[in-house]
C-alpha cells in the first residue's frame, strides 16, 4: 500500500510539474503585451520589463517562478489588481468558491442520492419517472441559466434572497448560486446511483442476502448502496473540483469574488493578466491532480481489489 | 413528510426577518461597470477605481458641480511671479486612524508615482511639468529627493515646476496626486496597501468599510471626522460590480441599486418606460471616438492613406448623426472637432473650447458630393482608382463599437466606389498593441481626457508622440504645440487658447484622425436621490452633496 500511493503521489507532482512549465512557456509566447499602455513610454515598459525579469533566459525565469511559487509567492498582476500580491488575492478567492462549491457538492449529492434511491426503490413506477425527469432536466439545463431563472425568481419577483451576492451575509446570499451549480450533481447523482443500485439489486449476492431473510434497510444500506458507491465516487470526484473551482459564468452573473469570475476578468478584461492566467491555470491543474489522487487511494480503501492488481492494471 | 414542511416554513420565517435591499436607508447603492482594480492612488488607471478613491481621500483641490478646482486639503495656495512655484497651505486635517494629514503626505506619495513609474506618472512630468519628474520615471535616477516636491513645515509644500502650468491646479483633483501617510504605508507588507478597510487610510468624505481585490460589492460609510462632514449627507455608499446592463436595469427596478448605468439600446425602452423615463439623466462620458488613420508606407497599401485627400474623404463620407442616434443611442454627440466638446472651457471667457461644432464645416461632416470630390482628387493624385483597407475595432469596449464600425464601412463603401474596408475585431489590448507598433490600417479607437484642457488632445499629434498613431509630422503644428507647452503663450491664457484653435484646425484641415462622437453615459437614477456631480474628466461621479 506504502509502495502504491508513493508511486501514485511521485506521479501527481511529476505531472503538475509538466503542466506547470508547459502553461509558463504557453503564456510567454501567446503574442500580447504585459504592460498594456498608452501612457507609459517606451523607457518606461523596457525598465518595468527588467524590473520583473521578463528579459531573462526563459528557462531562469520559470525556476525563479517556480522557487517563488514553492514560497506561496506567484508575483503580482499586471492589468488586474495592480499592486496587490496575486497569493492574497487569491486565497480570497479559493475561499469563495470553496465554500459556496462545498455546498453545491452537499447538496447536491444528498439530493441525488435520495433522488437515486427513491427511484430505484420505486423501479417502473411514478417516482421513478419523475427523478428521470429531474435527473435530465438538471443535465440539459446549464447552471447558468438556473440562476437567472432563480435570481429573477427568488430575488426580483418575490424579493426574498439578495439579488447580487454579499459578502457580509455570506450563506444567505449562497443559496441561489449554490442552488444553481449543485443541480448538475444532483441529476448525475441521482442518475447513477439508480442505475448503479438497479444492477446491484438484481446482482446474485443481493439474491443470496435476501434468499437469507434480509430486506429492507439493511439490506439496502449495507448489501446494495455500498456495492454501488465504488462507481458513484469516480463520477461525484470531477464534479466537486468543477464546483469547487467555481462555475465561471455564475460567479460572474450574481457578482462572486471566486476563482471563476478571476478567470473570466484574467481574460476578457481590457487585457489579459497572463501572471493571474498562470496561477489560476496551475491552481486548476493542482486541484484535478490532487483529486485524482484522492480518488485513486479511496479505491483502495473501497475496494481491495484495485490496489492488488494495480501493479499490473492502472486503476 | 409533515414534519418537514414544518421545518422549512421555520426556517423561511426566521430568513424573512433578515433584511435583503442593500441600497435602503440613507444609503445610496451605485453601479460600477467594472472591478475596483486598485485603492493605492498611485497605481490605480481607471475610473471606477479613481471615482471609489475620491469618495474615500481628498488631495489638495476638488471639483466644484461645474468641474472647475476649488480648495479642498489646500485651504489656499500661493503662485510666485514667475509661474513656477506654487505654495499650498494645507488646512487641518485627519486620516481615519488619527493621524493628521501633513505636506510630507504629498511629498511621500508623489516621490512613489515618480518611483513607480507606471501608467500615470506621466501626470507628473509630461503635463505637470514638475522639476526632477521626467529624470525619476525614466529611471536616469533614483535619488527620489530631486524631485521639486518639498515640505518646509508639517503645512506648507512647495512644488517646483519647468515651465509655467496653467492648469496646474486643475490636476490637483485627480486621484494619482492624492497623499498616501507614509507611516502607515512602510507599516503595511509589500503590495498590501488599499487591500482591505485595514490596510487603507481615509481623510475624505467616506471611510472603507469592506473590500477586498476583486470583489464585485465594496461598502463605504460616512467619516464622521472628515473636516467638510457636515456637507456630506449620505450615511454611506453601497457599490455593486454590474456585468450586463440588462442585470443593472433589473437591480434598478427592485430598488437593489439607485444609480445604474443602462446601454444605448435600452434607452429607447426606458424613455417609453413611464415608471423609467423621468429617471433617465444622460451625462457626458468625456471620451472621443475617432478614427485614426496609419500614414506609413508599410500600411494602407504603400502608404495610401498619408494622402490627405483621401483621409478628408473617408472623414466626410461617415454619418455621425446615424452612428449616435441608430447604433450607440445613449445620447453621444455626434463630433466635428479633435478636441471633444464639455470638458474643457476657458478659464477668462467660460466658453467650451469646442462649443462651435461647425468649424471646420469643410474638412469634417457627413457630405457625400465633397467626399466624392476629396476621392476623385485623391485618386489622382495617387494614380489608383481602388483601395482595400482593413479597419481594426475592439471586441471588449462596448456592445456598440461592432455596429459602430460596421456602420462606417457602409458609409464609406457607399459613398466612395473602388474603396473596400475589411474590418477586423479583436481585444483592446491587441488593438493598441497593433497602433503601437504600427501594423494597422484604419483603427477605431478612443481617447479620454486626463485633464481640463484641450492639450490632453491636441498633445498627442505631436512628431513622433507615443499617442501619435497616425506617425503624422507637420512642422508648424509642432512649434505651435510647443509655444503652448513650454515657449511663447504659457503666460498668456488668452493667445494659447487661440493657438491650440489654430493647432486643432491643422489637425482637421490634413484629417489627421476622423472624430466621430463623443461617448455618453444614459444613467437611472432612482426618484429622490439629488445632487451627484457628473464630470466627463478626471472623477465621473462625487456624492459629496448628494441626497437620498
Amino acid at each position: 500500500m506504502i509502495k502504491y500511493t508513493l508511486k501514485r503521489v511521485g506521479m501527481a507532482v511529476l505531472t503538475l510539474l509538466i503542466i506547470t512549465f508547459l502553461l509558463f512557456v504557453l503564456v510567454r509566447i501567446v503574442p500580447g503585451n504585459p504592460f498594456p499602455s498608452e501612457r507609459m513610454s517606451a523607457e518606461q515598459i523596457a525598465n518595468k520589463r527588467a524590473e520583473m525579469g521578463l528579459d531573462d533566459p526563459i528557462m531562469t525565469q520559470f525556476f525563479r517562478y517556480l522557487g517563488n511559487a514553492l514560497h506561496g509567492d506567484f508575483g503580482k498582476g499586471t492589468s488586474l489588481y495592480y499592486g496587490a500580491p496575486i497569493s492574497t488575492v487569491l486565497s480570497t478567492a479559493i475561499s469563495n468558491s470553496f465554500r459556496i462549491g462545498g455546498l453545491a457538492v452537499l447538496w447536491g449529492s444528498l439530493v441525488g442520492l435520495v433522488l437515486g434511491i427513491t427511484a430505484a426503490l420505486h423501479r417502473g413506477k411514478f417516482l421513478d419517472g419523475f427523478c428521470t425527469v429531474v435527473s435530465i432536466l438538471g443535465v440539459c439545463v446549464p447552471s447558468y441559466v438556473f440562476l437567472i431563472f432563480l435570481q429573477y425568481t427568488f430575488a426580483f419577483k418575490i424579493p426574498f434572497f439578495p439579488y447580487f451576492f454579499d459578502s457580509s451575509r455570506f450563506l444567505f446570499s449562497s443559496v441561489i448560486p449554490s442552488l444553481s451549480l449543485s443541480l448538475f450533481t444532483t441529476s448525475t447523482i441521482a442518475r447513477f446511483t439508480r442505475n448503479e443500485m438497479v444492477e446491484v439489486f438484481d446482482s446474485d449476492y443481493v439474491r443470496l442476502a435476501e434468499a437469507k431473510g434480509m430486506y429492507g434497510r439493511g439490506l439496502v444500506m449495507k448489501h446494495v448502496l455500498r456495492n454501488a458507491l465504488i462507481p458513484i465516487v469516480t463520477v461525484l470526484a470531477p464534479l466537486i473540483v468543477d464546483l469547487l473551482t467555481g462555475a465561471l459564468v455564475v460567479e460572474k452573473i450574481y457578482g462572486i469574488n471566486g476563482i471563476g469570475k478571476l478567470m473570466v476578468d484574467a481574460i476578457a478584461g481590457e487585457g489579459i493578466d497572463y501572471n493571474y492566467v498562470l496561477a489560476l491555470g496551475i491552481l486548476y491543474s493542482a486541484l484535478y491532480i490532487g483529486i485524482m489522487l484522492l480518488v485513486d487511494l479511496l479505491y483502495g480503501v473501497l475496494d481491495p481489489r484495485i490496489r492488488v492488481s494495480s501493479g499490473k492494471k492502472e486503476a | 413528510m409533515k414534519k418537514f414542511v414544518a421545518l422549512l416554513l421555520t426556517a423561511a420565517l426566521i430568513l424573512s426577518v433578515v433584511s435583503f435591499a442593500s441600497a435602503e436607508g440613507n444609503v445610496l447603492g451605485v453601479m460600477l461597470g467594472t472591478n475596483v482594480m486598485s485603492l493605492d492612488t498611485n497605481l490605480a488607471t481607471d475610473g471606477d477605481s479613481f471615482e471609489v478613491i475620491a469618495d474615500c481621500i481628498d488631495g489638495l483641490m476638488q471639483m466644484d458641480k461645474d468641474g472647475a478646482a476649488v480648495p479642498a486639503i489646500a485651504e489656499s495656495y500661493d503662485l510666485s511671479e514667475d509661474g513656477l512655484t506654487y505654495t499650498f497651505h494645507l488646512r487641518d486635517a485627519k486620516w481615519n486612524n488619527g493621524a493628521a494629514v501633513t505636506a510630507n503626505d504629498f511629498v511621500f506619495a508623489w516621490r512613489r508615482i515618480a518611483k513607480e513609474a507606471g501608467e500615470y506618472a506621466y501626470m507628473l512630468d509630461e503635463i505637470g511639468n514638475i522639476k526632477g519628474a521626467a529624470e525619476i520615471i525614466s529611471g536616469k535616477t533614483d535619488d527620489l529627493t530631486t524631485l521639486a516636491v518639498s515640505a518646509p513645515d508639517e503645512k506648507t509644500l512647495v512644488v517646483e515646476l519647468t515651465v509655467p502650468v496653467s492648469f496646474f491646479p486643475s490636476l490637483m483633483y485627480f486621484a494619482t496626486f492624492y497623499p498616501i501617510n507614509e507611516e502607515f504605508y512602510n507599516s503595511l507588507a509589500d503590495g498590501m496597501y488599499g487591500t482591505s478597510p485595514e490596510t487603507f487610510l481615509s481623510n475624505g468624505a467616506f471611510i472603507l468599510e469592506s473590500y477586498t481585490p476583486g470583489t464585485a460589492n465594496l461598502t463605504l460609510k460616512k467619516n464622521p471626522d472628515y473636516w467638510d462632514a457636515d456637507r456630506v449627507k449620505l450615511d454611506g455608499i453601497t457599490y455593486q460590480v454590474v456585468g450586463s446592463s440588462d442585470n443593472a436595469l433589473t437591480a434598478f427596478r427592485n430598488k437593489t441599486l439607485d444609480v445604474v448605468m443602462i446601454s444605448g439600446n435600452q434607452v429607447d425602452a426606458a424613455k417609453k418606460d413611464a415608471s423609467l423615463a423621468e429617471n433617465l439623466k444622460v451625462t457626458g462620458a468625456g471620451y472621443l471616438w475617432y478614427l485614426s488613420f496609419s500614414q506609413t508606407e508599410k500600411n494602407a497599401q504603400g502608404g495610401m492613406l498619408a494622402n490627405a485627400n483621401l483621409r478628408l474623404a473617408i472623414s466626410n463620407a461617415i454619418d455621425r448623426d446615424n452612428l449616435v442616434d441608430n447604433y450607440v443611442m445613449d445620447g453621444s454627440l455626434a463630433t466635428y472637432t479633435a478636441v471633444p466638446p464639455q470638458f474643457a472651457a476657458s478659464s477668462t471667457t467660460g466658453e467650451d473650447f469646442s462649443a462651435d461644432q461647425g468649424a471646420f464645416a469643410d474638412y469634417v461632416g457627413y457630405n457625400p458630393e465633397k467626399a466624392a470630390e476629396y476621392f476623385e482628387a485623391a485618386k489622382a493624385e495617387l494614380g489608383k482608382d481602388s483601395f482595400s483597407f482593413t479597419m481594426i475595432y475592439g471586441n471588449n469596449e462596448g456592445d456598440e463599437v461592432q455596429k459602430v464600425a460596421q456602420a462606417i464601412k457602409e458609409d464609406v463603401e457607399a459613398a466612395l466606389p473602388g474603396v473596400e474596408i475589411n474590418l477586423q475585431s479583436m481585444t483592446k489590448t491587441e488593438r493598441v498593441d497593433k497602433m503601437q507598433n504600427d501594423n494597422y490600417d484604419i483603427a477605431l479607437t478612443r481617447w479620454g481626457p486626463d485633464y481640463a484642457d484641450p492639450m490632453t488632445y491636441l498633445g498627442m499629434w505631436i512628431t513622433n508622440n507615443s499617442n501619435n498613431y497616425g506617425f503624422w509630422s507637420n512642422a508648424e503644428y509642432d512649434q505651435l504645440i510647443a509655444d503652448c507647452t513650454t515657449g511663447a503663450y504659457i503666460t498668456d491664457y488668452d493667445a494659447r487658447w487661440a493657438a491650440m484653435f489654430k493647432a486643432e484646425e491643422i489637425v482637421m484641415k490634413e484629417a489627421v484622425i476622423a472624430p466621430l462622437y463623443t461617448k455618453a453615459n444614459a444613467n437611472l437614477i432612482t426618484a429622490g436621490v439629488e445632487g451627484i456631480d457628473f464630470h466627463p474628466v478626471a472623477l465621473n461621479r462625487v456624492y459629496k452633496d448628494t441626497t437620498k
